[in-house]
């Protein structure tokens, strides 16, 4: 599905990561597996370094967090948000939205709208899209876009095929009008007769979670997983991202006009550095201008590894100057999206550490 | 095909193989090696299998006769 816009800005990122950082290769010692093939991983997949919530910690704590520090820095305004739009998909509750938490702790405004969306990896692009059409409003003159997410509470730490990926994160994303006469043009793909791949059986209340639910069973390969567990099919993922990817970047350049050459960066979402490279190459893209290097400082974060690989990457190009960007997101529904937009003129683009 | 065994054994990092090596066998063959064989008959191929096409095959050859029959 085809989306245009017109006139939509970003203006700000914001990004906070849990300060608890956890390294591949001491994690892997507890795996009972052969150091070899550990680093093998982590020259192939990336993975070294990630940041993981503490025991307890929710998405309104790193989200309310991150909106009170920019408050304090005087780079957002309480009574500006006129829209506050959460991606998560580990809720602090099934009810009430977790949106409507962060704004009342944070004592913002009633005449606002609080909306949560259950995306995955493709959250950033689907929460700019959500922006970008609340923004057609007379009324809201600023959306706030928070993509936050813990998985790693719901990874279990005995299953190697996802648990060494997972990084915890919010990005808090500022969406304004844009007084130039800018184009947005984005593309969608939903699939969910293949939303098994990529799962949380139980939990919600198809399958509450129950002592039964917490057992943990043995996976194959010595991996143990509950149903309570994030589950990840990894190769059909990288076979979808393989099939899909290409053709949905290549559509939107061609009902954009442009091509390859002229995006100076492909900002996809972080699942491993393979997968990217992998991409990349079937892409015919040079690896300088598709960023990999997210999972392997700060772990696979979900919807918030599009904002961190752009403040990682090009923290001073969009702040001082303006790239053409290709972003795209792809995972859980499973959901694919891409978007074509400028970046430039960011009052700021920071990540800090919780607390 | 020796090209195809050429660029397996790569994946595989062993020097060479034959037609008849089966490739459960090689302690080498792992999650990731079975990602990484995915990725090189997509890219050099075009042949895009899952994960449960090679769980079927047991010798080189079959590999190569199920990346022909997928090609046409």
């Amino acid at each position: 599905m085809n989306f245009t816009f017109h006139r939509k800005r970003i203006s700000g990122l914001f990004t906070v990561v849990p300060s608890n950082e956890s390294s591949f290769l001491e994690e892997m010692k507890n795996f009972n597996f052969p150091e070899a093939r550990s680093l093998k991983l982590k020259e192939v997949m990336g993975y070294d370094k990630r940041r993981m919530v503490q025991p307890g910690v929710c998405v309104s704590d790193l989200a309310s967090f991150g909106l009170q520090k920019m408050f304090d820095r005087g780079l957002l305004a309480k009574d500006d948000i006129d829209a506050l739009i959460l991606i998560t998909q580990t809720p602090d509750h099934l009810m009430p939205p977790t949106s409507n938490i962060i704004q009342g702790r944070l004592g913002l405004k009633q005449d606002m709208l609080c909306i949560d969306l259950n995306q995955a990896c493709a959250g950033f692009v689907l929460g700019l899209m959500q922006a970008f059409m609340l923004l057609e409003q007379d009324s809201i003159r600023k959306v706030v876009l928070i993509n936050a997410d813990v998985l790693s509470r719901k990874a279990s730490n005995k299953d190697r095929n996802i648990f060494p990926l997972i990084g915890d994160a919010a990005a808090i994303t500022v969406i304004e009008r844009d007084p130039n006469d800018s184009v947005i043009h984005a593309r969608v793909k939903m699939d969910g007769a293949r939303c098994e791949a990529l799962t949380i059986p139980a939990g919600g209340l198809r399958l509450p979670s129950s002592a039964e639910t917490a057992v943990l069973q043995d996976v194959g390969d010595n991996n143990l997983r509950a149903k309570d567990h994030l589950y990840m099919d990894g190769t059909a993922i990288f076979n979808f991202v393989q099939t899909e990817v290409p053709p949905l970047i290549e559509g939107l350049l061609q009902q954009a006009g442009r091509d390859k050459d002229s995006v100076d960066y492909f900002l996809c979402h972080q699942p491993n550095r393979f997968m990217l490279q992998k991409l990349a190459d079937k892409m015919k893209i040079p690896h300088a201008k598709m960023p990999n290097n997210v999972v392997e400082k700060f772990g696979n974060s979900s919807g918030a590894t599009i904002p961190i690989a752009i403040i990682t990457n090009l923290k001073d190009l969009v702040q001082k100057g303006s790239v053409r960007a290709c972003l795209a997101g792809f995972g859980g529904g499973l959901t694919w999206a891409a978007m074509l937009m400028d970046l430039g003129g960011l009052a700021f683009c920071e990540m800090i550490d919780y607390p | 095909m020796n090209e195809f065994l050429k660029k397996l054994a790569e994946v595989l990092e062993v020097p060479e193989l034959k037609e008849s090596d089966e490739l459960k066998a090689f302690p080498q063959w792992d999650s990731l090696a079975v990602l990484s064989v995915i990725a090189m008959l997509d890219s050099n191929y075009g042949v895009n299998l899952r994960a449960a096409d090679l769980g079927a095959v047991t010798s080189a050859a079959d590999l190569w006769n199920l990346v022909q029959s997928k090609k046409k």
